[in-house]
């Protein structure tokens, strides 16, 4: 099993699809401090592309990661205090996940810190298609949908890199979708 | 020589312009300046307009690059964090 979740996190050559669920948190970005909200599609990822500079480490991985993504929708939140928000904040998003096409691949929870995050692979012919990602802690809410392909490997190789994320939200969020 | 006088003072003499030549000549080098004037106005038009173009795309270009490091950086963490996780109970 073990061995199974790591065949997971290698690379994923995902087919390309818009978004795939939606992302109807309205319930949790109620009661957020802070939110951020990245919507890019295939056009826009593209035309990032182009000023992703490869002498730059990070950049250069991103650049190379983005290759085959049709799309990255990420919403996070972040709250003033722990319990703020409650797992039925979720349940619009799981609820989308429990279609036929989606299937948990790999998850983690720490009864600890009360951090949690899955992973969740969209099949469409037999072939993976995208993927979802629920991350949570006490204060901290992060949904992610990339459509089309990437590599986790890769993927999880630049979390290690990027570290700890500091959210700067953007002017405006974009709306692409 | 007094035949070759005559023929100097009639080639040199004053002879008036046509009626209306002067306002044809001044109308004519007026159009032409303008003409010029225009042109030149054109070309800075455009040479400003794709210099503004082209910044105007380099800044669109950097907030979709800043989107997409920050849209990668909230989706990479977690997958490391579980990445992480699975190694350590494999090993």
């Amino acid at each position: 099993m073990k061995s199974l979740l790591i065949a997971c996190l290698a690379a994923l050559p995902l087919l390309a699809a818009p978004q795939q669920f939606h992302l109807n948190l309205d319930s949790v970005a109620a009661k957020a401090s802070d939110h951020v909200e990245v919507s890019l599609n295939a056009s826009t990822l593209q035309f990032a592309a182009k000023f992703l500079d490869s002498s730059d480490p990070d950049e250069a991985k991103v650049k190379k990661l983005i290759v085959g993504i049709e799309g990255i929708y990420v919403r996070h939140f972040e709250f003033k205090s722990a319990g703020a928000w409650s797992e039925a904040d979720l349940e619009p998003i799981r609820a989308q996940l429990r279609g036929p096409e989606w299937s948990k691949i790999v998850g983690f929870a720490s009864s600890e810190d009360g951090e949690n995050a899955e992973i969740w692979l969209r099949t469409v012919d037999k072939k993976p298609a995208g993927v979802a990602i629920i991350a949570t802690e006490a204060k901290e809410v992060t949904v992610v949908n990339i459509a089309g392909s990437i590599d986790l490997e890769s993927l999880a190789e630049l979390g290690g890199h990027f570290g700890v994320p500091k959210v700067n939200p953007p002017d405006k969020p974009h709306k692409d979708e | 020589m007094d035949w070759l006088e005559d023929e100097l003072r009639r080639a040199l003499a004053r002879q008036e312009s046509p009626d209306g030549f002067a306002d044809r000549v001044l109308a004519r080098s007026g159009r032409g300046s303008s003409g010029a004037r225009r042109w030149l106005a054109a070309a800075a038009m455009v040479v400003v307009a794709a210099g503004a173009g082209g910044a105007w795309r380099q800044h669109e270009g950097n907030e979709a690059k800043q989107e997409v490091m920050l849209a990668m950086r909230l989706a990479s963490a977690p997958v490391h964090r579980i990445q992480s996780e699975v190694r350590g109970m494999t090993q």
